[in-house]
């Protein structure tokens, strides 16, 4: 049995069915995403790999509710994305999703405290809990005592702590990474993977990052390789998702591809 | 929502270079409308006060047939028993004093020339009790002497033309109530500048004893009410009104900004200009705001995406733009509130002059007046004008494809 067969006998959290993704370019249209399906269990830890050009921030932008599919649909816990409001897909992504961004992408006003706090204020918690939990956010990125720090104060690795704390504070059902190792050195790269799978772990959030990074590829439990906008390889490379799933074939180390 | 307006907040000092420039503009705007707008406020201040100190008074007080009719003969729409009238006004409160008037006009003559002239006949005595002092350009005012020796103030052009100064005589020629000529000889006691040179030229004054002797009348054309500061006008006119009902003439109130034709042109003439300052002053922040605005938005893009990303409804962006620009403005205008006030204390204290007026030869005093309404007013002027001019960068950026803004460098 596929390791998608097994996934889809399971709840998924991600259901990619048949999306295609167009790009006008000048008088003619270019396909980023061509008829690509994937789906995702609750407490995955994927990785879209592929090289430049290949279509994985385009599949993280339409999984993440930020861009439209020109054909095809998108679940997101169920729920199919094509046919809700602008409103309703806010509202989506405020609740369920977390982004961690390449640039980081912290509002440069804001303090790493306020930074966290942000999603929080978006969705109207209370001062205290708001406080609650951006401590809690900070603390699990090891960042408690850089609180009161602007961005511009942090260096490369604490600015994509906040963005991974800004990302899990609301605990959100899915958080989105993309690359966000590209612009760190390796020591900060492999802080940041040991944080992202520490919390994969601990508090089974789902993570789903795109990558070409050789090094968060190697911690990555499931790689789902794109070249020209189509899925050419579907494979768990770790025994962390086999005792997920049903896939009871895969052992640590081994490699399962599975056509989509 | 506190720490969504903190954010605007920090937004505004982001780029402060950017945000002072804004703010000197936004406070240049208004400064100039507060230091325009102070000095046509003291100018209109000093044109009323001056309207009314050169001899209109707060009040004036008519028959009704004045108005209602064109007099026959001279002074037969006069009040009849002013005395009485006189004394029951005086008795009200904020009143200073009363002062009768006669409006008549005749011919004058040198013995070799004659001309037109305008003549008004007052107690000198409740003239100067009441400050209305005429400015005299030579000799001195007038003054009632009992021997019957009729004194007169002429206009410096009448002087000029019939070539007389104080101490020669005229010989002034007036029809009488009965419509019969009469005349009597003055002596010029004093030369009057008005400030208006057409009123220079015919310009002649009597005492009242000499008016009633040559146009043989008891009447008074008017009695003009002198109170104690003109923000009392309406008050004494109303509690005025009901004590002069019952009396043999029926007698009208005017008060002073009904007879003060020149100073309502002006007002209205240099309102309209103000008027026209603060569009331009709207127009100039609204343009050049929205430029800066617009580069804001631009300079912001990817983070009002990762904003939008995570869930921030389309209206808050909107709103966080708009609140940014009313801050902005808001400043703006303390800076300008501040500036035009300091500059206007400058101004005051500098002491210029400004060349006489059209029809006047008086030089003007260049001060400036601290109007709150006009702080207020200027202040929200710009504000609203920022607000505007963030409509457009504010919908552009709550606009913005997610995606797009995202990857935008």
């Amino acid at each position: 049995m596929s390791h998608l067969a097994e996934l889809n006998e399971s709840p998924q959290l991600v259901g990619v069915e048949a999306v295609t993704r167009r790009f006008p370019l000048d008088h003619n249209f270019v396909s980023a995403l061509d008829r690509v399906n994937l789906l995702v269990a609750p407490g995955e830890f994927l990785a879209i790999a592929g090289p430049s050009g290949s279509g994985k921030s385009t599949l993280l932008n339409l999984i993440g509710c930020i861009d439209k599919p020109t054909s095809g649909r998108i679940f997101i816990d169920g729920v199919d994305t094509s046919k809700l409001t602008a409103t309703r897909m806010t509202a989506l992504r405020r609740e369920k999703i977390g982004f961690v961004f390449q640039t980081f992408n912290l509002i440069p006003v804001f303090t790493a405290a306020e930074n966290v706090e942000f999603p929080l204020l978006v969705q109207g918690f209370s001062s205290k809990e708001r406080r609650e939990r951006v401590a809690a956010a900070l603390d699990s990125v090891g960042l408690s005592a850089r609180a009161n720090h602007r961005p511009d104060l942090l260096s490369g690795g604490e600015r994509q702590r906040v963005a991974v704390a800004r990302a899990i504070v609301h605990r959100p059902a899915l958080v989105l990474a993309d690359e966000p190792t590209a612009n760190l050195d390796t020591r900060n790269a492999t802080q940041l993977i040991d944080l992202m799978h520490d919390l994969n772990r601990r508090l089974g959030l789902t993570f789903i990052f795109s990558t070409h990074d050789q090094r968060l590829l190697e911690h990555t439990d499931r790689i789902v390789r794109l070249t020209d906008g189509q899925v050419v390889s579907d494979a768990i490379v770790s025994s962390t998702l086999k005792s997920q799933t049903p896939n009871e074939g895969a052992s640590h180390g081994q490699v399962l591809t599975a056509s989509v | 929502m506190g720490k969504f307006l903190l954010l605007a907040f920090r937004n505004v000092f982001r780029n402060r270079r950017r945000t002072i420039m804004t703010m000197i503009m936004v406070g240049g705007g208004v400064a100039g409308l507060l230091l325009v707008g102070g000095f046509f406020a003291r100018m209109f201040w000093g044109l009323r006060e001056s309207t009314i100190n050169d001899g209109l008074g707060h009040i004036q007080i008519f028959t009704a047939e004045h108005f209602n009719r064109e007099e026959k003969h001279v002074l037969d729409t006069g009040i009849e028993n002013w005395r009485q009238v006189a004394g029951t006004v005086s008795t009200g409160g904020h009143v200073r004093g009363v002062a009768p008037r006669i409006e008549f006009n005749g011919m004058l003559s040198n013995g070799i020339k004659s001309g037109v002239f305008m003549g008004s006949a007052v107690d000198p005595v409740a003239e100067e009790s009441l400050g209305f002092t005429p400015r005299l350009a030579a000799g001195r005012d007038l003054e009632t002497k009992p021997s019957g020796e009729v004194e007169a103030l002429i206009g410096a052009g009448v002087a000029h033309s019939m070539n007389v100064k104080p101490g020669d005589g005229l010989t002034i020629l007036a029809v009488t109530s009965d419509g019969a000529l009469n005349g009597i000889d003055v002596q010029i006691v004093g030369v009057v500048n008005t400030g208006f040179k057409e009123m220079d030229d015919r310009y002649l004054r009597i005492t009242l004893p000499s008016a009633q002797r040559l146009l043989q009348s008891d009447r008074v054309t008017n009695l003009v009410v002198g109170l104690d500061k003109t923000e009392s006008t309406d008050d004494v006119a109303a509690s005025l009104a009901p004590r002069l009902q019952g009396l043999p003439q029926q007698l009208v109130l005017k008060k002073w900004i009904d007879l003060a034709a020149y100073y309502k042109q002006v007002r209205s003439l240099f309102s309209t200009i103000f008027v026209f300052l603060g569009v331009i002053v709207f127009f100039m922040v609204l343009m050049s705001s929205v430029n800066t605005l617009l580069m804001t938005m631009f300079e912001r893009t990817r983070e009002i995406g990762t904003m939008l990303a995570m869930g921030t409804p389309r209206a808050w962006i909107m709103a966080l733009f708009v609140f940014e620009a009313v801050l902005l403005g808001a400043l703006g205008a303390i800076v300008g509130v501040v500036g035009g006030n300091f500059l206007g204390l400058l101004i005051n204290h500098a002491g210029i002059h400004l060349p006489p007026p059209p029809g006047t030869n008086v030089p003007m005093s260049f001060r400036v007046l601290y109007v709150p309404s006009l702080m207020i007013g200027s202040s929200i002027l710009v504000i609203v004008s920022l607000a505007l001019a963030a409509i457009l960068p504010a919908i552009r950026a709550s606009r913005l494809q997610i995606a797009e803004a995202l990857a935008h460098v």
